[in-house]
């Protein structure tokens, strides 16, 4: 208990007569863990509209414009009837202008330029998810096409473009995550290391008293969670102003609805990378204090 | 106290001592001397568990340090006090702190330190000093710290190495009168030198080493 209570009061101290070091291992940990979330943020954003995608499936037909308007509502009116079909919406050719417009009010010249009939009417069908694997997608993508419609637009190719692009950014970021884990335990144990050193003569003494080696490691351990805490909270710290200040502005730049709502980090992934970072801090300590304990008399 | 059975440490090609047979009795004050490179430091790193031997077996207070593994090391070190030619304090620490480091790596509770930690700053003549700093002390005080941190746990053997390698002749006097008190007090005592001024006038058995052997005992 006593020992405990030195153990502590070792730790807290060495903390604030090595701030500088102490710092900088922890700012080492906190831009490590900045990236991984960086990564983590992404990736959680690109599962989230894929899931999103699979959930609603979507088709745009796209009327001929020779197409009256009376067939377009009996369309409408006949796909609302189907089972496979959740929703079935009527655009029309000022509906879709307006729209494009709302979200990119610079293409105004280019319309007016093209003429009232630039952006053709459409039906929006969404299917209901039972109905939504690839192949009933396709056969009920290939049953609309017809005189009707010019274009049958359905983004199921896309998706499964995308899914693969997914796993294969997933397999990037593993091996990045790696590497990026592996080069901060070795900055960090650096970093410790330099402590060590500085406090080498006080650690030999320590040695020469009769202090364990669980006596000696024991204050770096704690040493290192807390560089491990804290650099967790400057990277979750440095997401959020990611989030806000960068992601939070590109989603306004390309407001084309696609995405969604790009959203933070939830709290498993934050636990995770709390968890990594205490991991990393610990881990990188006892290396260095495990170097020297071999070393010392 | 101290036995050793033909022991033998080399470093590569180089031994340091050559098959030496020794006896300490408890309580006993030895010198172990020599010219520089006969080995002293050596037995006395052999002693403290900082070496192993290349051969033969040594026993300190009945336990066989010649094959100790590491993690039984603290526990033999508990029980001796070492001294070293540079005093070896920790400078970010008062003197008070340095004494009593020897008792807090062995979980004694605060009170006690500092009672034990009092106490032995008025044996080594520095009552009243444990608040202040190693840097601020003169070499002869610096030693008598070191020489506290010995023996605050109150060891069966203490071991200096050049105890008073760095002190002028009055500081080295009063070094060796605070080692001679601490013998008189049942501890056996180790000191290395080639002080023969010193080992005149504080006569006691003498260990001779001259190219790793022990030619006089």
């Amino acid at each position: 208990m006593h020992s405990l209570r030195h153990i502590v009061r070792r730790a807290i101290r060495s903390l604030w007569e090595h701030l500088y070091l102490n710092v900088m291992a922890t700012l080492v940990i906190g831009a490590a863990l900045l990236l991984i979330g960086v990564y983590l943020t992404v990736q959680y954003n690109l599962n989230a509209i894929v899931d999103s995608w699979d959930r609603d499936v979507h088709l745009s037909a796209y009327f001929h414009e020779d197409v009256g308007l009376e067939r377009r509502f009996a369309l409408r009116d006949q796909f609302a009837q189907r089972r496979e079909v959740a929703t079935v919406r009527y655009v029309s050719e000022a509906d879709a202008r307006a729209w494009l417009m709302e979200r990119v009010p610079d293409i105004e010249p280019v319309l007016v330029e093209l003429g009232d009939n630039a952006l053709p009417a459409s039906l929006e069908l969404t299917l209901v998810s039972t109905e939504a694997s690839p192949e009933a997608i396709a056969a009920f993508a290939a049953e609309l096409q017809g005189p009707d419609f010019e274009t049958i637009d359905y983004g199921q190719e896309w998706v499964e473009r995308f899914n693969t692009f997914l796993s294969l950014l997933q397999l990037l970021g593993a091996v990045l995550g790696s590497l990026i884990g592996v080069a901060a335990l070795f900055l960090v144990a650096n970093t410790v290391h330099l402590i060590v050193y500085n406090r080498r003569a006080e650690l030999e003494v320590q040695k020469l008293v009769g202090a364990t080696a669980t006596y000696i490691t024991a204050p770096f351990l704690i040493e290192g969670a807390t560089h491990g805490l804290l650099g967790s909270v400057v990277a979750a710290l440095g997401l959020w102003a990611v989030h806000r200040g960068l992601v939070v502005r590109l989603q306004e730049a390309l407001q084309l609805g696609l995405a969604g709502e790009l959203s933070f980090l939830p709290a498993s992934y934050l636990l995770m990378l709390f968890v990594f970072g205490l991991t990393l801090g610990v881990v990188a300590s006892a290396m260095s204090v495990r170097r020297f304990l071999v070393q010392a008399p | 106290m101290i036995r050793m059975y033909h022991v033998h440490k080399r470093y590569g090609e180089i031994s340091a001592l050559r098959d030496i047979n020794l006896r300490v009795a408890k309580g006993e004050f030895c010198y172990i001397t020599g010219p520089s490179g006969a080995g002293k430091s050596t037995l006395l790193k052999l002693l403290y568990g900082a070496e192993q031997p290349s051969e033969g077996k040594m026993l300190v207070g009945g336990v066989d340090v010649s094959r100790l593994p590491p993690r039984r090391l603290p526990a033999m070190r508990r029980n001796m006090g070492i001294v070293f030619q540079d005093f070896k304090l920790i400078p970010s620490r008062n003197v008070g702190e340095n004494v009593g480091l020897a008792l807090e790596v062995i979980g004694t509770p605060r009170e006690v330190i500092d009672r034990r930690v009092a106490a032995v700053l008025a044996i080594v003549g520095l009552r009243g000093r444990g608040g202040e700093y190693p840097r601020t002390l003169s070499g002869g005080e610096q030693q008598r710290v070191a020489v506290a941190r010995a023996i605050v746990n109150d060891p069966s053997i203490v071991l200096a190495d050049e105890p008073t390698g760095n002190l002028d002749g009055a500081m080295a006097i009063e070094v060796m009168e605070i080692l001679q008190s601490i013998n008189l007090r049942g501890t056996t005592v180790l000191v290395a030198t080639h002080d023969a001024g010193l080992m005149e006038r504080f006569p006691f058995r003498r260990l001779r080493f001259e190219h790793g052997k022990l030619v006089q005992s």
